[in-house]
C-alpha cells in the first residue's frame, strides 16, 4: 500500500525532558490510524510533530525525519512553506473551537486566508465540505446563524467541515470525542470510516473501543517509546508486548 | 492505599462524636448573622446608589430643557442660571472621542504584544509593572506633568503659541482639547491595556492553535480570531477608558482650561473652523459642574446638579451598552 506518512527515528524534546524516543512508524494512504497510550506517554506530542504544531512552543526541539509524501517536513526552513504543509494536514482538536461568529464565517476562515474567491465559489466548497461532513443537511436553512448554537457533535463536525474545505491529504484528530455524548460519537465515528477515501486519518483517542471500531492500524506508545504498531485486530485481539495487553485489558 | 482511607475514616469518624455539636451550636447564630450582615451591605450600597440618582434627579431635573442643552454657557459666571451646557456637552464628546483615538491603538497594540509576541519574560513583566505603575498616577499629576510638556514650544501646533512672549523663550500656551485629549489618553491606556490584555488571555489557546493549524499566519489569526473572539472584553476596555475621561476632573481643569465656551475662531461650529477649536480651550460636563458648584465661582446649585445628571445619563447609557455587548456573543458576517 502506498505510503502517506513516513516517521523516521523521531526525537521529540521539551527542554532537556524528552518525550519521543526514536519513534519510526509509517501511515498507509487513506487508511485509519490510531495512536493509544495513557496520558503523557507522548502519543500528542508526535500527532502534533505532523503538521509542526509544536513549533509554537520554545522549548521544543526535534530530532529526525518526518515524510509527507516526498516532503521532509522538518527541513522545511521557510515560514511560508510550513504554512503551506498545514495547508495539506488539517486537524481536528479535543474542543470545538468555533469563533462565536456565524456557521459559513468560521467555515471560511481557512478559505479566506490562502484564498481570493467569489462568494458563489466559496458557496460550493462550503456546500462540498459540509456534505462531506454529513452537516449539510442539519445546518443548510441557517448558515448565517451562531456556530456557538450548534449541539457539541455538530461543532465538532464543523471543525471537521472547516478542516476538510482546504482539502487536506491528512487529517489529524486529537481525542475529538472526548467531551461528545454517544450518540455524537458514533455519527463521528461514522463519518470519519466514510472520509478514508478522501484523505489519511491519523487518530490520538484514549478510548480503545473506539481505536478498535474505527482504524485499521494501531500503535501503542508509553512513556514516549513505541511499544507496539500493528493492524488494530492483530494488535486487540494478539498483543505481543505484556504492556500493550496490560493496557488493552484496562490494568493501567 | 488502604492505609489512606482507612486514617480519612477515622478522621470522619471522630469528628462526628465531638464537635460537630459545638459547631452546630456556633452555627445557630452566627449563619444567619452573616446573612443579615451581607443582606445588609448589599442594601446598603444599593440605597446609596439610588440615593445618588435621586438627589441628582430631585435638583437638577428642573433645570433640564431642550434650550439647557442648547444654548452655551453665559459668558459670565453671573448669568448661569439663563444659560445652557451645549460647549461643555460637547466638550465632553469631543475629549472623549480625542481620548479613544489616541488611546485604543496604542492600548490594543500593546495588550497584543503582551499577549502574543512577548519572547522575554522579564521583559514582559517590566513592561507590565511600568503599566501598573502608570495606573497608579494620580490624573492630576498626570495633567501637571502634562502642562510640564506641552508648553514647550515645539508643542505649539497643539494649542496656541503665545505672542509677545519672551522672544528668547517662546512658550505654547499648553490648553486645548488636542493638549487635554492627549493626557487623557495617557490617563486611560494602563487601564484599557489591562482590561484588553486580560480580554486576549481568557480566549483558550486552542483557538490559536486551532487557526495555526489550517496554515494561518500568526498575524492573521490573531487578527481574524483571537480578536474577534476576544471582542466583547476589548470593547469593555474601551468603554472603561471613555467613562474615566468623561469622569475626570483634574486633567480638564490642567489641560483644557477653566473657560466655560469655545475659545477658537468663532464660530465653534463653523467647519472651517474644526482646527482651531480643536487647538483652542473650553470645558466638559466637569468643569462645568465645578464651575457652576459652591466650589467655583458660580455657585448655582441647579444647574450643577442638571449637568450632572446629564452626565450620569451619557455614562450609564454607556454602562448600559457594555452590558448588552457582553451578554452579546454573536457577532454579525461582515
Amino acid at each position: 500500500m502506498a505510503k502517506s506518512l513516513e516517521i523516521k527515528s523521531f526525537n521529540a524534546f521539551y527542554g532537556k525532558k524528552q518525550a519521543l524516543n526514536s519513534i519510526s512508524l509509517t501511515i498507509p494512504k487513506h487508511t485509519i490510524f490510531s495512536l493509544i497510550g495513557p496520558s503523557g506517554c507522548g502519543k500528542t506530542t508526535l500527532l502534533r510533530s505532523i503538521n509542526r504544531l509544536n513549533d509554537l512552543k520554545e522549548s521544543f526541539k526535534a530530532e529526525g525525519e518526518i515524510h509527507l509524501e516526498s516532503i521532509s517536513i522538518y527541513e522545511l526552513k521557510r515560514q511560508r512553506d510550513v504554512e503551506q504543509l498545514r495547508k495539506r494536514i488539517g486537524m481536528v482538536f479535543q474542543e470545538a473551537n468555533l469563533l462565536p461568529a456565524s456557521i459559513l464565517h468560521n467555515l471560511l476562515l481557512p478559505l479566506k486566508e490562502h484564498y481570493r474567491m467569489s462568494a458563489k465559489e466559496e458557496m460550493a466548497h462550503a456546500e462540498e465540505a459540509l456534505k462531506a461532513a454529513a452537516l449539510w443537511d442539519e445546518v443548510k436553512d441557517r448558515l448565517n446563524q451562531s456556530a456557538l448554537e450548534l449541539s457539541g457533535g455538530q461543532q465538532q463536525r464543523l471543525c471537521i467541515a472547516r478542516a476538510l474545505i482546504l482539502k487536506p491529504e491528512v487529517l489529524l484528530l486529537d481525542e475529538p470525542c472526548s467531551a461528545l455524548d454517544p450518540i455524537s460519537t458514533d455519527q463521528i465515528e461514522q463519518l470519519l470510516v466514510t472520509l478514508k477515501t478522501r484523505c489519511t486519518i491519523v487518530i490520538v483517542t484514549h478510548n480503545m473501543e473506539q481505536a478498535a471500531r474505527i482504524s485499521d492500524n494501531t500503535a501503542m506508545f508509553y512513556l514516549g517509546d513505541l511499544v507496539e504498531v500493528a493492524p488494530t485486530r492483530t494488535l486487540f485481539v494478539t498483543p505481543t508486548t505484556d504492556i500493550c495487553a496490560n493496557y488493552i485489558m484496562g490494568k493501567f | 492505599m488502604s492505609n489512606l482511607t482507612n486514617t480519612v475514616a477515622l478522621k470522619v469518624g471522630h469528628s462526628i462524636e465531638e464537635p460537630i455539636s459545638a459547631n452546630k451550636k456556633n452555627r445557630n447564630w452566627f449563619e444567619p448573622l452573616v446573612q443579615l450582615y451581607s443582606y445588609a451591605a448589599m442594601g446598603a450600597i444599593m440605597a446609596v446608589c439610588l440615593l445618588i440618582l435621586a438627589v441628582l434627579w430631585h435638583y437638577g431635573h428642573s433645570a433640564i430643557s431642550w434650550k439647557f442643552l442648547s444654548t452655551e454657557p453665559a459668558t459670565s459666571a453671573s448669568h448661569l442660571l439663563e444659560s445652557g451646557i451645549l460647549t461643555p456637552l460637547i466638550g465632553t464628546l469631543l475629549l472623549t472621542f480625542i481620548g479613544m483615538t489616541v488611546a485604543f491603538p496604542f492600548a490594543l497594540a500593546t495588550a497584543v504584544y503582551l499577549c502574543f509576541f512577548v519572547k522575554n519574560k522579564q521583559f514582559g513583566n517590566l513592561l507590565q509593572t511600568s503599566v501598573d505603575i502608570l495606573a497608579g498616577i494620580p490624573t492630576i499629576v498626570i495633567a501637571l506633568f502634562s502642562r510640564a510638556i506641552f508648553t514647550h514650544p515645539a508643542f505649539g501646533f497643539l494649542s496656541t503659541t503665545i505672542e509677545n512672549a519672551d522672544a528668547l523663550a517662546p512658550k505654547a500656551f499648553g490648553k486645548s482639547f488636542l493638549v487635554a485629549g492627549i493626557t487623557m489618553a495617557i490617563m486611560i491606556l494602563p487601564f484599557m491595556i489591562k482590561a484588553m490584555l486580560s480580554a486576549l488571555r481568557d480566549v483558550p489557546k486552542t483557538y490559536f492553535h486551532a487557526s495555526i493549524a489550517l496554515g494561518t499566519t500568526p498575524f492573521h489569526t490573531i487578527r481574524h480570531v483571537m480578536l474577534l473572539a476576544g471582542m466583547p472584553g476589548l470593547i469593555t476596555g474601551a468603554v472603561l477608558g471613555m467613562g474615566r475621561i468623561m469622569g475626570d476632573t483634574a486633567i480638564v481643569w490642567l489641560a483644557l482650561g477653566g473657560t466655560l465656551r469655545m475659545t477658537g475662531v468663532q464660530p465653534w461650529y463653523g467647519p472651517a473652523n474644526w482646527l482651531s477649536t480643536l487647538q483652542n480651550t473650553g470645558s466638559t460636563l466637569t468643569s462645568y459642574i465645578y464651575f457652576t458648584s459652591p466650589a467655583g465661582e458660580g455657585n448655582q446649585y441647579t444647574v450643577a446638579f442638571g449637568a450632572s445628571l446629564v452626565l450620569m445619563v451619557i455614562i450609564l447609557s454607556l454602562n448600559g451598552l457594555l452590558a448588552i455587548v457582553g451578554r452579546k456573543r454573536t457577532f454579525k458576517e461582515s
